[in-house]
């Protein structure tokens, strides 16, 4: 017996060593998944046989059992390393006594990162309809199929402290593409960080996230792209952080460019980081409450001029100061989900602005914007721990886009707009969902154009 | 001109990494989970049986028949269990300290690492809502847990990750006592 189990030793040997240097091997080749994987099942295996020898009686070599043991528990500690990653490394590191600060970068998981989201969306329209994000529609009531946007997000990790984060996104199907962000984020420590590139202004709900499965509604809120005109990026820098319950952002960002303003709204003056004038600056900040599980409560403030060298026709520069305030607030409690947000926007110079932009009578700018909603929503299948919902939301919208306007113009009543929106959402798994919501769309000038929306919408 | 300096300097300072990033490690989450205690590694290598009847308890995958663990005890008493899960959160993993206490409910949870964007991350406060909990139906998303807009992958992977090793701390102490 004792001759057949140092056979059954030596014949272990050959498998240890493969077993110890099978990281190294697998280094070369395999990702950290399969290598855990591998281990796992040659420690199972080594488990089994060394059952096996204890079951045959083998007392003389009961040494080389509890060592084959040893080198087992070894290689367990190898496997909790490889699954925990970095932090496991450093906690080795601060056994070791080496400084931490000096040697984690070094350590760090880096490289790529690759996501995105996509909206496909078909809308049946009644007559002559206006909405922000379909501004192209203007004119075009009828049915509509439209694979609105597909998102591609890269982000890069040099270190933990340096990482570089985007969007690109294609708009209709390719009809249009554009960087929707880039910056690049020096984390200094929680409470306070800088970023600086294509910076997404950190106003309203919408605007920093904006994938579909995040909000209800096939349509973002008429707020959120008129007076909030989301997606909404401009070139800057700026410091971000958390302290407690609160977060912050401030960033220092180049200004819109009034020459895109509407009687519609502010959409238009979006720059977007493309070849963007920097004649003007402007400030946004955001503070956010965050202290009760499921409560987001907070507001926002982007101030500065817009005027990007605009003239009137006596040569004098414009200024065209704007305020847009907006606050917000959220509640989610089980399978309730309770949104509202009130916005504001007000602008200088803007008979001047008319002048200059040739806008006569109702096409005026707004000197006031203001619109608010309201939105319920309720998961049907809260709780059952599936990972899907079924959600029935409403939404009641008010907007006025020339809330007021400058002595000598006057408001055109189609900007005067109320919308309720009543739908539901399905989402199989949290990463996709489809929604389906009934827009009725009233204005001052009885023009408006009821909506039928479907949309199927993913996140990767 | 001289504010303009300051200015200039003030956002130098802001960029310039004067500290490396506080990521928490095993050993700092364990001294921080179990001060003054007696700290010791087990393994567990479940069998097929204890892993199917974890996944049913816990309504989430298993991955995993390996099962490290840390048994703390204080002056002979047993102080709490730690583990760690490494999940998948979006297409990056995070990895979670969870902390049963002697009672089997969830005493404390700490973020190990986090290789997603920080804005995937909960704040703070919301990890709270999940010490005293207990394995029961009522430890679900949209249930006793809050979801977090726009990080509800995260606050279902963490989720999952605490019924899973809720499940594997029962499935434990059914085996031998951790």
């Amino acid at each position: 017996m004792a001759f057949s189990f140092r056979r059954g030793w030596a014949a272990l040997l050959p498998f240890l060593l493969a077993l110890l240097l099978a990281p190294a091997v697998f280094a070369q080749s395999t990702s950290t998944e399969e290598r855990v994987r591998d281990l796992e099942r040659q420690v199972e295996q080594l488990k089994a046989e060394i059952a096996a020898m204890k079951s045959g009686g083998a007392s003389a070599e009961t040494d080389r059992v509890n060592e084959l043991e040893r080198r087992l528990e070894v290689l367990a500690a190898e496997i909790e390393k490889l699954k925990i990653g970095e932090a496991a490394a450093a906690a080795d590191q601060s056994t070791n006594g080496l400084g931490p600060a000096a040697s984690k970068v070094y350590r760090t998981e880096r490289g790529l990162s690759i996501g995105g989201y996509g909206e496909v969306i078909y809308q049946q329209v009644d007559g002559k309809v206006k909405t922000g994000e379909g501004e192209e529609e203007e004119g075009q009531g009828g049915k509509h199929f439209d694979l609105r946007r597909a998102v591609v997000y890269f982000g890069y990790k040099w270190s933990d402290r340096i990482l570089f984060n985007s969007e690109v996104e294609y708009e209709h199907a390719g009809k249009e593409v554009s960087v929707e962000f880039g910056y690049l984020d020096f984390l200094w420590r929680p409470q306070l960080n800088f970023r600086a590139g294509l910076l997404l202004m950190p106003v309203g709900f919408l605007n920093e996230l904006h994938e579909p499965t995040v909000f209800l509604g096939a349509n973002r809120p008429d707020v959120e792209q008129r007076i909030l005109p989301t997606t909404w990026a401009e070139g800057g820098f700026g410091l971000f952080g958390a302290a407690g319950p609160f977060t912050y952002r401030s960033y220092i960002v180049n200004g819109l460019n009034a020459a895109g303003f509407t009687d519609d709204g502010l959409r238009g003056g979006r720059q977007g980081g493309s070849e963007a004038k920097a004649e003007d600056l402007a400030w946004v900040g955001r503070l956010d409450y965050t202290g009760l599980p499921g409560l987001l409560a907070g507001g926002s403030v982007y101030t500065g001029k817009a005027a990007q060298g605009l003239e009137t026709a006596a040569g004098r520069k414009l200024g065209v100061g704007i305020t847009i305030a907006e606050g917000h607030l959220e509640w989610r409690w089980r399978g309730l989900e309770f949104r509202a947000l009130g916005a504001q926007a007000e602008l200088r110079d803007v008979a001047a602005l008319n002048a200059a932009l040739d806008l006569e009578g109702d096409q005026s700018i707004g000197e006031k914007l203001t619109g608010y909603y309201l939105q319920l929503g309720y998961d049907l299948l809260a709780g059952r721990g599936a990972g899907n919902a079924l959600i029935p939301y409403a939404r009641w919208e008010s907007l006025n886009t020339q809330d007021a306007v400058p002595a000598g113009f006057s408001a055109n009543p189609d900007t005067d707009i109320e919308t309720l929106t009543l739908g539901i959402a399905y989402k199989p798994i949290e990463q996709l969902v489809l929604k389906a919501d009934y827009q009725n769309v009233d204005n001052k000038a009885g023009t408006g154009a009821d909506r039928f929306n479907m949309l199927l919408g993913y996140v990767f | 001109m001289c504010s303009k300096k300051w200015v200039l300097l003030c956002l130098f300072l802001a960029a310039v990494p004067a500290a490396a990033k506080v990521f928490v490690t095993v050993d700092e989450a364990l001294k921080l989970a179990f001060p003054g205690c007696e700290v010791a590694r087990r393994t567990a290598f479940l069998t097929p049986e204890q892993v199917k009847r974890a996944r049913e308890l816990a309504g989430a995958e298993v991955p995993s028949a390996l099962v490290t663990y840390y048994v703390a005890t204080r002056g002979g008493q047993p102080a709490g269990t730690a583990y760690f899960d490494t999940h998948r959160v979006r297409t990056l993993p995070e990895t979670l300290m969870i902390v049963v206490d002697p009672q089997n409910r969830v005493g404390r949870i700490e973020v190990i690492s986090f290789r997603e964007p920080e804005d995937y991350l909960p704040r703070g406060a919301w990890y709270e809502q999940f010490r005293g909990k207990a394995l029961d139906p009522d430890l679900q998303l949209k249930r006793g847990i809050r979801p977090v807009t726009g990080a509800t992958l995260t606050a279902r992977a963490t989720t999952d990750a605490v019924r899973r090793v809720l499940a594997l701390h029962q499935v434990l102490a059914g085996a031998a006592k951790p």
